[in-house]
């Protein structure tokens, strides 16, 4: 029995180093990555301080350019999204993170249906980027619990970082530039033989929807503005698919700028890359739109913005 | 429940703790033992334990029988015990297995010629692991007649042999001798075979969760959808594909070994770097070799006596049938049929130069690795079991034929490659090809280690192990490829 303790006690004492030194070192490449994962993620969770940040998934994160909004709202931004389909799961802990550090004055979420339907593209293990910010609030830990094994597993610091060694290796030539502030530009224009809408014929999912509202209270308790935005799509579905984003923003009383079906940009090929991203030119153009709309609604009394949309059932 | 999951983790330290608990007691350890193995069967497949339980009692008075009537000298009796037995352990195969299979072959071939049959299978739910223990079932009364081993008087000693939980969705196809002759004694704690056996757990898991997984990410992103994908990287796919064969099912086999060892037993070998082969006799003969040796010598040694008047033709005839039973034994699909033909076509040319019935040595350079004409004779084997997989990995004749109809279109298409997964997956198999060869070649070669970690060799080895799990490995507690037949 002694010869076995003495066997895992070594072990044990062992993994332990292995995996701390191990852990270090992965988190020195993942704070240096210009991959965009990597990069928006730590920067969002661990450096910004902007007084406006931007957050959703890579809609958000090709479709608004700071430099431009920050002329616009004559406040400095931060565009926080990231891409794979991030849903409301790593939004939710992601502020939690960002709202250990400092609080800021806006954020504008660029919603996905993804953010309360039943997508099976898109579900809590989104959240599991956050990993490597195991313990830094409740919310991003509420939000790991759920995303797989990464609260079992959280006294590991190595595998936080689990299945990402090459991204991270080879993460300084990645192609995220950080004078961009976070934009993620996208050159090239769609091709449009075949495009056709994205239909979401899913049902709504309640952990989601309360997700979202926990989101939208949490702004509330901090003072922080919240609007939720939709921008365009290069076609649009028949069905109206932000119309639950909607309600939801009118129920909590709060502004929701809807230019999903917006003309000046839907079937315009020669401003997006594909059908659900805009590229550079169709950034540009709307980023000073809607800095315009926001620099007006950022100033004036929220009341006088309510939505006009039918309520939402409680 | 899935081997390397968090669940079964949890389920074996308790197992572990009350079975070293009950150790001085035999009866009791083995009596809780087979409450855990049924437990662990039920987890899986509840209405199914029932049917291991009736086997299981079958095939015990069957043998009982067999060795009275061997003790009263009534050769016939016995003899035809004997066939009973393999006639029920194959009939609940044909049953659950390939009705259903041979229904429909019969239904399609007479639509052929022009007899229109309205006949459908039923729904048949295939009981898990039911390959594996009717082979169990099936040795144990064969070796009884053959008088390989004797009938074990407790019933509870060999429902654990059929049940045994580390063993019984995937293998290894232990014989029953040396398992009933281990568990006739009680198991004392010893913190040896704990290591030891916890060494290979964490090797299958490497195996199964940091390649075959990883693998999986790229071989079934472009094996489902093919017909979206270039000639290279279906070619890429289905090189790939034995490896991640091979990291699956070897890395379930080294947990069994390493679970059994933990609590004991030692369980028969299963793999023995199979694709360090120069020919495909060779390559069997470390493939899943509890089944190529539990066929061997039920059914390949007694038709190659019965066909010996035949000379080699009688030789080829049995190696044919041999290698169809294995095909089919994977399951009731033309694909394992074609599978099983397939190889057994590649030993006709060593059987007719002679090949097969000596032994070739590889010869080896000075730095003491193969040289190159034998290196390229296992690339070349390589390739042969490849084509065979591709057969394998198809759902249906139909997807395999049309796989090889849309290589020539997709020729010009460029290489699909996930670069994350393919440069974690080749980190990792660089150390399983580094292991193999170090065994393979280099048996008593060490990793150079300095003399202050020298003591602790394995404790690090073990640790390494672990983080390089964590680092690497994919959690999504995917089901082992084996775990369907």
């Amino acid at each position: 029995m002694k010869k076995l303790l003495i066997h895992i006690v070594v072990i044990a004492g062992l993994f332990a180093v292995m995996d701390r030194s191990s852990g270090m070192l992965l988190k020195f490449l993942y704070n240096r990555s210009n991959a965009t994962d990597a990069y928006k993620i730590s920067y969002a969770n661990e450096t910004t301080r902007d007084a406006i940040l931007f957050m959703g998934s890579s809609r958000c994160l090709h479709h608004y350019v700071p430099a431009i909004l920050e002329t616009e709202l004559g406040a400095s931004c931060f565009n926080a999204a990231d891409w794979g389909i991030k849903n409301i799961y790593y939004q939710y802990g992601l502020l939690g993170n960002i709202l250990e550090r400092y609080t800021p004055q806006a954020i504008v979420l660029e919603v996905h249906p993804c953010d309360w339907l039943q997508t099976p593209f898109s579900g809590r293990e989104r959240a599991g980027s956050l990993a490597p910010y195991c313990g830094v609030s409740e919310a991003c830990d509420d939000m790991l619990k759920l995303a797989g094994n990464y609260w079992p597993c959280r006294l590991s610091t190595v595998y936080r970082y689990t299945g990402s060694l090459p991204d991270l290796l080879f993460g300084r030539w990645g192609t995220m530039n950080r004078e961009l502030k976070g934009w993620k530009p996208m050159d090239g224009q769609i091709d449009t033989t075949g495009v056709k809408a994205e239909e979401y014929p899913f049902a709504v999912d309640t952990e989601r929807v309360a997700l979202l509202e926990r989101f939208m209270d949490v702004c509330r308790q901090h003072n922080i503005r919240l609007i939720l935005t939709i921008s365009p799509m290069y076609v649009c579905s028949q069905e109206d698919v932000f119309l639950f984003a909607r309600q939801l923003a009118a129920k909590h009383h709060l502004p929701c700028i809807d230019h999903y079906r917006d003309q000046d940009f839907v079937n315009h090929a020669e401003l997006f890359y594909d059908f659900g991203h805009m590229n550079r030119q169709g950034a540009e153009q709307y980023s000073k739109k809607i800095g315009k709309e926001l620099a007006r609604l950022l100033t004036d009394n929220l009341n006088e913005t309510k939505a006009a949309v039918p309520e939402i059932a409680d | 429940m899935v081997v390397n999951s968090l669940a079964f983790l949890w389920f074996f330290v308790v197992v572990l703790a009350v079975y070293y608990i009950c150790q001085p007691k035999r009866q009791a350890q083995n009596l809780f033992l087979l409450a855990c193995s049924y437990w662990f069967y039920a987890q899986i497949d509840i209405k199914m334990a029932g049917l291991l339980a009736v086997l299981t009692l079958v095939f015990w008075f069957i043998g009982r029988s067999i060795e009275q009537a061997i003790g009263q000298q009534h050769e016939r009796r016995a003899s035809r015990l004997t066939t009973l037995s393999v006639v029920v352990g194959i009939g609940a195969l044909f049953y659950f297995k390939y009705l259903n299979f041979f229904i429909d072959s019969f239904v399609a071939a007479a639509n052929v010629v022009g007899l229109h049959l309205s006949w459908t299978g039923s729904h048949i739910v295939v009981p898990v692991g039911l390959s594996f223990f009717t082979f169990k079932l099936m040795s144990y009364t064969l070796d009884i007649y053959h008088g390989k081993t004797v009938h074990e008087r407790n019933l509870g000693n060999f429902a654990n042999y059929i049940a045994f939980f580390p063993t019984i969705l995937s293998g290894p196809i232990d014989r029953p001798k040396p398992f009933l002759r281990q568990i006739a004694n009680a198991r004392l704690f010893n913190p040896d075979n704990l290591t030891a056996g916890f060494r290979r757990v964490l090797w299958g898991m490497f195996l199964k969760m940091c390649i075959a997984d990883r693998l999986d990410i790229y071989v079934s992103a472009v094996w489902n959808n093919y017909d979206h994908h270039s000639a290279l990287s279906i070619g890429l796919a289905s090189l790939l594909y034995p490896l991640q064969m091979y990291a699956d099912f070897s890395g379930y086999s080294e947990m069994a070994i390493g679970v059994a060892l933990m609590l004991g037993f030692k369980v028969a070998e299963n793999f023995k770097r199979p694709f360090f082969t120069i020919n495909i006799a060779n390559y069997w003969s470390r493939w899943h070799i509890t089944l190529t040796s539990w066929l061997t010598d039920y059914v390949f040694m007694p038709l190659n006596i019965k066909l010996r008047d035949w000379g080699v033709n009688g030789t080829i005839a049995a190696i044919m049938l041999n290698m169809t039973f294995i095909g089919m034994w994977h399951g009731a699909d033309w694909t394992f049929f074609l599978f099983g033909v397939y190889h057994g076509l590649w030993y006709i040319p060593l059987m007719v130069s002679g090949q097969f019935f000596k032994k070739t040595k590889v010869k080896l350079n000075k730095v003491g690795l193969p040289t190159l004409p034998f290196a390229l004779r296992m690339v070349g084997n390589y390739l042969v079991v490849t084509f065979g997989l591709m057969l394998f990995h198809a759902d249906n004749i139909s997807m395999f034929w049309d796989i090889l109809c849309h290589l020539p279109e997709a020729w010009d298409g460029s290489l699909f490659l996930d670069m994350a997964t393919m440069v974690n997956a080749a980190i990792c198999t660089v150390a399983l090809v580094w292991s193999d060869v170090q065994e393979e070649w280099f048996p008593n070669s060490k990793l150079w280690l300095p003399r202050w970690a020298e003591r602790w060799r394995m404790e690090l080895l073990m640790a390494t192990e672990i983080v390089c799990i964590l680092l690497f490995g994919v959690f999504d507690n995917n089901q082992f490829i084996y775990f369907q037949f």
